[in-house]
C-alpha cells in the first residue's frame, strides 16, 4: 500500500491518450502481473479473511469492507495453484467484474503490490501460445517495460463469476483436474 | 405533486380495482345477483373513468365508460347477467389493464393507441352489446314516457284550515305545477279534522290534494313549487321509482369528501329538501335526539326507506374510508428497503458496541448497551413487520389463472384458499408468484382429470387444488394440494432412464423418484401443452424457491393426488440466530430452527457406531460440521463437543459443534454470485468485532450429509 502512495505522490498522473495505457503491477508466486488501472477500485492491507467451507482454494473466504461482504480470490491458487503465504507484503486488490447484469466487487490476494506502469500501446504484444507458467487465456497480453515482460491479465477470464461459481472443492476431482489440464 | 408520482399513484390504483373488479366477477359467477359484487365492478370501471379523464386518456374514457354503462343496466335489471357476459366483462378488465398501460407507456395522452388494441376494444364492446336487450325498443333509462304508476312523483298537499285566511289559493300551485309537466290524476279530499272551529266555515281550508305528477323535474324544484305556501301547508313530496334509482346510483357515485351526515348527503342528491330536512331536524331535536334523522324523515314520508338505508351505507363506506386512510399510509417499497438496510447497520453497530463495552468493563456500561440492544431488536422487529403482506392478495389472483384454465381444458376446478391471512415479507410474496404461479398451472394440466374420468374413479366430477399458509417454526409454508391423479412414477422414471439420469437397475425409494421431476429437462406428459410449458419449469421452481433460503417437498399417491410443501423464511434481511464455533470458524444457526442444546458424551459421538446418536430413546443423526468443513483441520479430541439439535420441515438432525455462543440478530448479507452454487451456506452476517460469521442452511447441510453418507472430510458440494 505504501508503495502505491509512493507511486502517486511520484508524479504518475493519468494519460488519457489511448496511446499509452497504466496499468498496476503486483506479484504473485514471483511473477510479476499487471492489469488496467482502470478495473481496480481499491487496494487494502490483508484484513481477517474468513474462509467458506466447501469451496475450493481459489476461493480464499470473504472480508468484511465496511459492512459488505467481498469474497476473496487467491491468486496464487488460481493462476499456479499454489496458495499465497500471507506475509506483510500481501495486499488485495479490490476489482469490479461483470456478473450478469450487475456488477461484483471482487477481491484479488497477492503477493506483493509494486506500482504503476505506463505502458505504451506498441509495447503490447500478444501472448505466447505456450511457455507462460499460468494459463494462457488468462493472459490478455504481455506487455514490455525496459525490455522485461510484464504478464497483462484478462481479469473477465481470470475472475469470470460463472467459472469461479463452478469450481468445486478439492474432492470433486472432475472439476480441479480439468483446470489443471488448461495450465499448460 | 410530481406528474410521474401521480401515474404511478393511477397505476398503483387501477391495479388495485381491477383486482377487486375480478374479484368480484369471479364471485358473480358463483351468484350472479350479489348486490355487492355488481356494485364493486361498476365502481371499478366508474373509478378509473374518473381518475383517467384527469390524466385526459380518453380511450380509457370511453372504454370505460361503455362497460359501465353496461353495468348501470345489470344493476337495474335490465340485462341479465350471463356466464358469457361475465367471461366478456372479465377480458374488458384486462383490456382495461392493457389500454392503461399503454396509455402510461405513451409519452402524451393523445398518442395514438396500437390498433390491434383499439381493435380488440372494439371486439369487447360488440360482444358485451350482443347481452343487451334489443335496442329497437329504447332503452327504459331514456324514454320520456315511463309507464304509469312507477314513475309518478307522488305529492301530497295538506293545508292547514288558516290557508284561506292568509291568502293561499290552492289551485294556483296547481296550475303552476301543471305548467312543469302532467298531472295524470289529482285527488280531493275533504278532511273534517282539519276544521279548527266546529261547523263548516267558508273561510276555513279543508282541502287536501293528492297529485300524481309527471315530469322532468327533480325534488327540489318541486319544492320550489310550493315554497310559498310552506307556512300554510304540509307537503310531502315522494319521487318517482325511477328517480329513486337515480339516487341509488348518486349515493353510489358520490365522492367520499362529499359524505357529511345523512341528511345533507339527501340533500346534496336531491333526494330531500333542505326545507324536509330542517323540518325532521327539528322534530329530532324536540324529541331529545332519540330517533335517528333518517327513521324521522320515512316517518314524515319526505322519502322512502330504501334510499335512506342506501345513504346510510354509503355513510358509513365512506367513513370506513376516510379511516381506513388515515390508517394507511401509501411508502415507496424502495425507501422501506433503505430503511431496513440502515436499521441492519444499526444491529451490527450495536453489536460492536456490545465488544467494545464488555473489553473496557464497564459495569454501568453493560446496562446502557442492554437498553440500546433491546431498543434495537424492537425498531428491527417493527420495521421487518413494515413490509409484511398477507398471502391472500397472492392466493387470490390465482383464482382466474384456475378459472380461464379449468375452462380452457374443459375441466372442473375449485381453487379453496386456507390461511390467506398468513403475512409474509413482501419482496418473498412477489418472487414466490411464478413458482407458484407454475405449481397450480401443473395441477390443473396435469393433476386433476377431465370430469369423465373423475366420475369412472368415483370422485366427484369437480376436482379441487388447495392452496394453504401457515406459520411453523420461523418459517412459512405453503402447500398446493390437488386431489387429481397424482404423478405417475413408472412414467417419471422410464422418463428419467431416458434421459440416462438413472440406471435401469438402480433401486430407488418412490420419494426419490419422485424428486426426479425437479431435475432439468424432465416433464412427464408426452406432449407438452401451453399451459404447463415443455416441463422446463419444475427446475426452475425449485431454484427460485431456493433462492429465498426455502425448500420444496412433495407427495404424491397415485389417484389420490399431489401435495408440494413450500417452506420459506418469513424475511430476507435480519434474523434472530444462534452462534456456534466449529474448528476455527463461527457459523450461524437461524434460532427458530434450533430445539435444543446437549453436551455430546465423547464416547457417543466418536463415529464407530455411526453417525447418530441416542437422545432421550429417540435416533438422532449427527452432522460434525468441522468433518463436513475441514479440509486440514486436526480433530481435536479432546476439547468437549455439544450437539445443537435443529430442526427443518417435518424432519430434525444435530450438528455437533465445539463452542455455543449463544444468540444473535443476524443481518443477512448475500455472499455473492461466486458462491451462487455453494450448498449449506446461505449467507454471511457480520459481527460486533467486524468478523463475519457464515450462515447455515440447515436442510442443505442434511441433504448434502445424506448424499455423502461416509462423510469423509472435505466433502464437495455437489449437484
Amino acid at each position: 500500500m505504501g508503495e502505491l502512495i509512493a507511486v502517486q505522490r511520484s508524479g504518475v498522473h493519468l494519460d488519457l491518450n489511448a496511446e499509452v495505457g497504466q496499468y498496476l503491477t503486483f506479484i504473485v508466486a514471483s511473477e510479476r502481473l499487471a492489469v488496467p488501472i482502470e478495473v481496480v477500485k481499491e487496494i487494502i492491507e490483508l484484513p481477517a479473511i474468513t474462509r467458506v467451507p466447501m469451496t475450493p482454494e481459489a476461493i480464499r473466504g470473504v472480508i468484511n469492507l465496511r459492512g459488505s461482504v467481498v469474497p476473496v480470490i487467491d491468486l496464487g491458487a488460481r493462476l499456479v495453484r499454489r496458495p499465497i503465504a500471507p506475509t506483510r507484503r500481501s495486499c488485495i486488490v479490490l476489482v469490479e467484474v461483470q456478473a450478469g447484469e450487475d456488477g461484483q466487487v471482487l477481491g484479488m490476494l497477492v503477493d506483493e503490490v509494486k506500482n504503476i506502469l505506463e505502458i505504451e500501446r506498441e509495447d503490447i504484444k500478444p501472448p505466447p501460445s505456450f511457455g507462460a507458467t499460468i494459463r494462457t487465456d488468462f493472459i490478455a497480453a504481455m506487455g514490455r517495460v525496459d525490455e522485461i515482460f510484464v504478464i497483462i491479465l484478462d481479469v473477465d477470464q481470470l475472475l469470470s463469476i460463472q467459472e469461479l461459481a463452478a469450481l468445486r472443492a478439492l474432492s470433486a476431482e472432475p472439476v480441479a483436474a480439468r483446470v489443471e489440464d488448461g495450465a499448460a | 405533486m410530481n406528474l410521474d408520482s401521480a401515474r404511478q399513484a393511477f397505476a398503483a390504483e387501477v391495479a388495485e380495482l381491477l383486482q377487486s373488479m375480478e374479484d368480484a366477477l369471479l364471485a358473480l359467477e358463483q351468484d350472479p345477483a350479489d348486490p355487492e359484487a355488481l356494485n364493486a365492478v361498476f365502481r371499478a370501471m366508474h373509478t378509473i373513468k374518473g381518475t383517467a379523464g384527469v390524466f385526459g386518456y380518453e380511450p380509457i374514457v370511453a372504454f370505460t365508460h361503455a362497460v359501465e354503462g353496461l353495468m348501470e343496466q345489470v344493476r337495474a335489471g335490465e340485462i341479465k347477467l350471463t356466464a358469457e357476459l361475465i367471461a366478456a366483462l372479465l377480458e374488458c378488465r384486462d383490456h382495461t389493464d392493457r389500454l392503461v398501460s399503454a396509455c402510461l407507456a405513451a409519452d402524451s395522452p393523445e398518442a395514438e393507441l396500437a390498433p390491434d388494441l383499439v381493435g380488440a376494444g372494439a371486439g369487447l364492446l360488440a360482444r358485451l352489446a350482443q347481452g343487451r336487450p334489443s335496442s329497437a325498443s329504447s332503452p327504459p333509462v331514456q324514454s320520456k314516457h315511463l309507464p304509469i304508476g312507477r314513475d309518478l312523483w307522488m305529492i301530497s298537499l295538506r293545508f292547514t284550515c288558516d290557508a284561506f285566511r292568509h291568502g293561499i289559493d290552492p289551485l294556483s300551485f296547481l296550475r303552476y305545477l301543471a305548467s312543469l309537466g302532467e298531472l295524470v290524476h289529482v285527488t280531493v279530499r275533504l278532511d273534517p279534522e282539519a276544521g279548527c272551529t266546529p261547523g263548516f266555515d267558508p273561510e276555513t281550508c279543508y282541502l287536501q290534494f293528492g297529485i300524481g305528477f309527471r315530469g322532468d323535474v327533480d325534488k327540489p324544484r318541486l319544492a320550489s313549487v310550493f315554497e310559498f305556501a310552506d307556512q300554510d301547508c304540509e307537503i310531502r313530496i315522494l319521487e318517482p321509482d325511477s328517480a329513486h334509482a337515480k339516487y341509488l346510483e348518486l349515493l353510489d357515485t358520490l365522492p367520499a369528501e362529499q359524505v357529511g351526515c345523512i341528511g345533507e348527503l339527501l340533500v346534496r342528491i336531491g333526494a330531500l329538501t333542505q326545507a324536509e330536512l330542517e323540518r325532521a331536524l327539528a322534530i329530532q331535536s324536540a324529541e331529545g335526539g332519540q330517533r335517528r334523522i333518517g327513521e324521522i324523515l320515512v316517518d314524515q314520508g319526505s322519502i322512502k326507506p330504501a334510499v335512506v338505508e342506501q345513504a346510510a351505507r354509503v355513510q358509513a363506506a365512506a367513513r370506513n374510508r376516510v379511516q381506513e386512510e388515515a390508517r394507511f399510509i401509501r411508502v415507496d417499497a424502495q425507501r422501506l428497503g433503505h430503511l431496513i438496510d440502515l436499521i441492519g447497520e444499526l444491529v451490527t453497530s450495536s453489536a460492536a458496541i456490545r465488544v467494545m463495552a464488555k473489553r473496557a468493563g464497564i459495569e454501568a456500561l453493560d446496562e446502557v448497551v442492554d437498553g440500546v440492544d433491546y431498543l434495537v431488536s424492537e425498531i428491527r422487529d417493527q420495521a421487518l413487520q413494515l413490509r409484511m403482506v398477507p398471502i391472500g392478495d397472492t392466493f387470490s389472483r390465482f383464482k382466474r389463472v384456475v378459472r380461464d384454465a379449468a375452462q380452457e381444458l374443459g375441466k372442473q376446478i375449485e381453487l379453496v384458499i386456507n390461511g390467506a391471512e398468513t403475512e409474509l415479507d413482501k419482496t418473498v410474496v412477489e418472487k414466490m408468484v411464478d413458482p407458484l404461479t407454475h405449481l397450480i398451472r401443473n395441477a390443473i394440466d396435469h393433476g386433476i382429470e377431465p370430469p369423465h374420468v373423475r366420475i369412472a374413479q368415483g370422485k366427484p366430477s369437480q376436482g379441487t387444488i388447495a392452496l394453504t399458509a401457515y406459520h411453523d417454526s420461523g418459517h412459512i409454508v405453503i402447500e398446493i394440494a390437488d386431489d387429481g391423479a397424482g404423478l405417475n412414477t413408472a412414467k417419471i422414471r422410464a422418463k428419467a432412464e431416458a434421459l440416462g439420469l438413472v440406471r435401469p437397475d438402480e433401486t430407488l425409494a418412490r420419494e426419490e423418484i419422485l424428486n426426479l421431476i425437479f431435475v432439468p429437462g424432465l416433464s412427464t406428459k408426452e406432449q407438452a401443452t401451453n399451459l404447463s410449458g415443455r416441463g422446463v419449469g419444475m427446475d426452475v421452481v425449485k431454484r427460485n424457491i431456493e433462492a429465498l433460503r426455502g425448500t420444496i417437498e412433495l407427495a404424491s399417491e397415485p389417484g389420490q393426488g399431489t401435495r408440494f410443501t413450500i417452506a420459506l423464511p418469513l424475511t430476507l434481511a435480519i434474523i434472530d440466530g444462534f452462534m456456534v464455533g466449529a474448528g476455527d470458524g463461527q457459523y450461524v444457526i437461524p434460532l427458530a430452527q434450533v430445539v435444543e442444546c446437549v453436551e455430546l458424551q465423547p464416547e457417543q459421538g466418536s463415529g464407530r457406531h455411526g453417525h447418530y446418536v441416542n437422545l432421550r430413546g429417540e435416533v438422532m443423526p449427527f452432522i460434525r460440521l468441522i468433518e463436513l468443513f475441514g479440509p486440514g483441520r486436526s480433530l481435536s479430541s479432546q476439547r468437549r463437543e455439544s450437539l445443537v439439535v435443529v430442526r427443518f420441515g417435518h424432519h430434525k438432525i444435530a450438528l455437533v459443534v465445539d463452542a455455543l455462543y449463544g444468540e444473535l440478530q443476524a443481518v443477512i448479507k448475500p455472499l455473492g454470485k461466486v458462491f451462487e452454487q455453494l450448498k449449506g451456506i446461505a449467507g454471511a452476517t457480520i459481527l460486533g468485532t467486524g468478523e463475519i460469521a457464515l450462515i447455515l442452511d440447515v436442510a442443505e447441510l442434511a441433504a448434502i450429509a445424506t448424499e455423502q453418507p461416509l462423510m469423509t472430510r472435505g466433502v464437495g458440494a455437489a449437484v
